[in-house]
């Protein structure tokens, strides 16, 4: 279970990756990954290709970010999904709130 | 040397052998032309001395049968003779003699004449045995391109199966191609497309292609993003290529909804993206340096990420295309590159490639040469073979203390050893879902009795995390018991999470999938089949359906 940030080369866009687990347990680097974001960063990303698991603490944590973040950027992507947590983000209805891919 | 004097008459056998062997040479002698064919097809013979008249077999009949014999190096025949007419002399040539020595022989002449013809021999020998030579490396090296293509061919070549994709041309300057196109999609769908162009061309170029493929293939197999992947293949080039060689390249990933890229741009010419009719969309130029140059810690990872709709499609090229030069010495460029992809209506490898070797005009090709037109439409996704499902029933069953439920997070290591089950690890991330919600549910409520309310308030679910903390801190006598059953005729998985606290209630049930703390139960239910409580709300069972 681990998490990294990138910038874009441009750096308009963060991407925020989450390897293993998305639970609680990363609730305080989850919230660091987007607090000091930039003025430029026009898109997130939160790229979970490589997550394997996530609980309902995990959506807790992606719509804290929506509010915390609000309109300070364009848009908040949710790419890269495994089939069955892109199922657990669509019974939840994320798809109305996110850009989910 | 070995001479072979063929002569019907004892008296002058026996005058050339006299005179021969005196100048060291080692000869055997024949009656008749049969005589002298058995001994040159027993024995190796250098130089032939042929007498015309004989009976059996004459010179005339014998000489051509000779050079047969001797058709890859130089047996020279030096004809006997008495007759002193031009048209018998031209009928020795014709036949296949080299010279003539008259009758009665003269010593001085006769050894000239054989030094002569032997020079000769023995440069055809040497000749004929550098030429076996040359084609034993020949043969030699043919086998190892052959089995070299064929490890490049299982190694790189499957860009075929993504047709609707990718549209490539791929033309070395040799025969092997120091240009690298590599497709592969991930397990959750993704298609990634590496272009790589190493220093140089032919085989020196591509060895680096095959540790380079190995990576990519088996990061994609993975699902890791394209920065990754390049700062891999830029580690492993880098130990591996000497230091003047690197490889220019661009990894590209679509999502398999066709809707984004993640490239990393690394030392190749501009890519394009462009729209049907061709037209520029944007320019994609290089970032970072070429693979295989910087050290692990220097690597330079950043992505370019766009959103993209099935009507996009990405132009990538090595510098064969833009650098290909026509007689009079110019070269093709960036912006006749352009107007070709502007010059129809989905434009295609093909027509591209049409007009950079109309340019050319055939001028022989310099470098390799390659191209992709890459179209971002959704990717079909590649049926992963499913596991068969146990025919054991298993059990499992865990009781934790107090203790344990402070130190230990317990759901990953249960759904770990649960999905050993054959046909269970294709479920692990709902498996992983039901056991968090219910066990987490049990802690944080049941033994902790800690109110979710607070996740509503400003950074209230930071805080909620917080008071967690503390309250697990000192919790005593506690018990949390969980159970879990695969029934293989059934297909089903039956959980059961039993705590030793006051029980939670699940009026949280039902409620708005919009309010968070109700999210955990709700979500239970959809991914659960059945789920139900009991009455003290202490204990949740649930049914998960395999199939």
């Amino acid at each position: 279970m681990s998490l990294s940030k990138t910038a874009s080369a441009d750096g308009t866009t963060l991407t925020i990756q989450i390897k293993g687990k998305f639970d609680f347990n990363l609730v305080q680097s989850f919230r660091q990954a987007y607090a000091e974001i930039g003025d430029k960063t026009a898109k997130v990303v939160i790229d979970l290709r490589e997550t394997d698991y996530m609980d309902s603490s995990a959506l807790g944590m992606l719509l804290n970010m929506k509010k915390t973040l609000g309109t300070s950027v364009d848009a908040i992507h949710i790419s890269n999904c495994q089939p069955q947590l892109k199922k657990i983000l669509q019974i939840s209805r994320f798809d109305k709130k996110f850009d989910i891919d | 040397m070995h001479v072979l004097v063929v002569d019907d008459q004892a008296l002058n056998r026996s005058l050339l052998s006299v005179m021969l062997k005196q100048q060291g040479y080692q000869v055997t002698t024949a009656n008749n032309g049969i005589e002298a064919l058995a001994v040159i097809d027993s024995q190796s013979i250098d130089i032939v001395l042929l007498d015309v008249l004989m009976p059996e077999m004459d010179g005339y009949e014998t000489a051509p049968k000779i050079k047969q014999r001797s058709e890859d190096v130089y047996l020279p025949i030096i004809f006997i003779t008495s007759l002193e007419d031009k048209d018998s002399l031209e009928h020795c040539l014709a036949v296949g003699g080299d010279d003539f020595i008259h009758k009665p022989f003269d010593k001085v002449i006769l050894t000239a004449k054989i030094k002569a013809h032997s020079r000769t021999r023995q440069l055809s020998l040497k000749a004929h045995e550098q030429n076996a030579q040359l084609e034993y490396h020949y043969n030699q090296t043919e086998r190892e391109h052959e089995i070299v293509e064929h490890i490049f061919n299982n190694a790189l070549e499957n860009q075929n199966e993504f047709s609707n994709n990718i549209d490539f041309h791929l033309s070395p300057a040799s025969m092997f191609n120091g240009d690298m196109l590599l497709v592969a999609q991930s397990p959750i769908g993704s298609l990634y497309c590496m272009l790589g162009d190493f220093t140089g061309h032919g085989l020196a170029a591509a060895v680096g292609a095959l540790p380079a493929s190995k990576v990519f293939y088996t990061m994609v197999n993975k699902g890791m993003a394209v920065n990754d992947i390049a700062h891999e293949v830029n580690t492993v080039l880098a130990k591996l290529l000497p230091g003047h060689m690197f490889c220019a390249a661009t990894i590209i990933e679509l999502s398999s909804s066709g809707k984004s890229i993640s490239a990393w741009l690394g030392g190749l010419p501009d890519a394009y993206v462009i729209d049907q009719q061709g037209k520029v969309l944007k320019t994609l130029e290089s970032q970072h340096m070429a693979l295989g140059i910087l050290d692990a810690d220097e690597f330079e990872r950043e992505l370019i990420h766009f959103e993209v709709d099935n009507t996009t499609r990405i132009v990538l090229a090595t510098d064969g295309i833009i650098e290909t030069a026509n007689d009079e010495d110019e070269y093709f460029g960036e912006q006749r590159f352009i107007q070709v992809l502007g010059s129809k209506t989905q434009v295609s490898c093909h027509d591209i490639i049409e007009q950079v070797t109309k340019f050319a005009k055939g001028s022989k090709q310099q470098d390799d040469l390659s191209l992709v037109l890459f179209n971002c439409l959704p990717v079909p996704s590649s049926k992963a073979e499913a596991e068969t499902y146990s025919p054991l029933p298993f059990n499992f069953s865990l009781s934790l203390n107090s203790a344990q439920i402070k130190q230990t997070d317990p759901v990953l290591e249960v759904v770990d050893v649960i999905t050993r089950v054959s046909g269970l690890k294709a479920h692990r991330s709902d498996i992983f879902l039901l056991l968090s919600e219910a066990y987490n549910n049990a802690v944080d409520h049941g033994l902790l009795g800690l109110d979710s309310d607070i996740k509503n308030h400003d950074d209230g679910f930071f805080e909620f995390y917080q008071q967690r903390e503390a309250a697990l801190a000192s919790l005593q006598g506690a018990m949390i018991i969980i159970e879990i059953r695969y029934c293989p005729e059934t297909l089903c998985l039956y959980f059961t999470i039993c705590d030793s606290g006051n029980g939670f209630t699940s009026n949280n049930r039902g409620h708005s999938l919009a309010r968070e703390h109700g999210r955990g139960l709700s979500l239970l239910e959809e991914i659960a089949d059945y789920v139900s409580y009991n009455a003290s709300g202490n204990q949740i069972e649930m049914r998960y359906k395999l199939t």
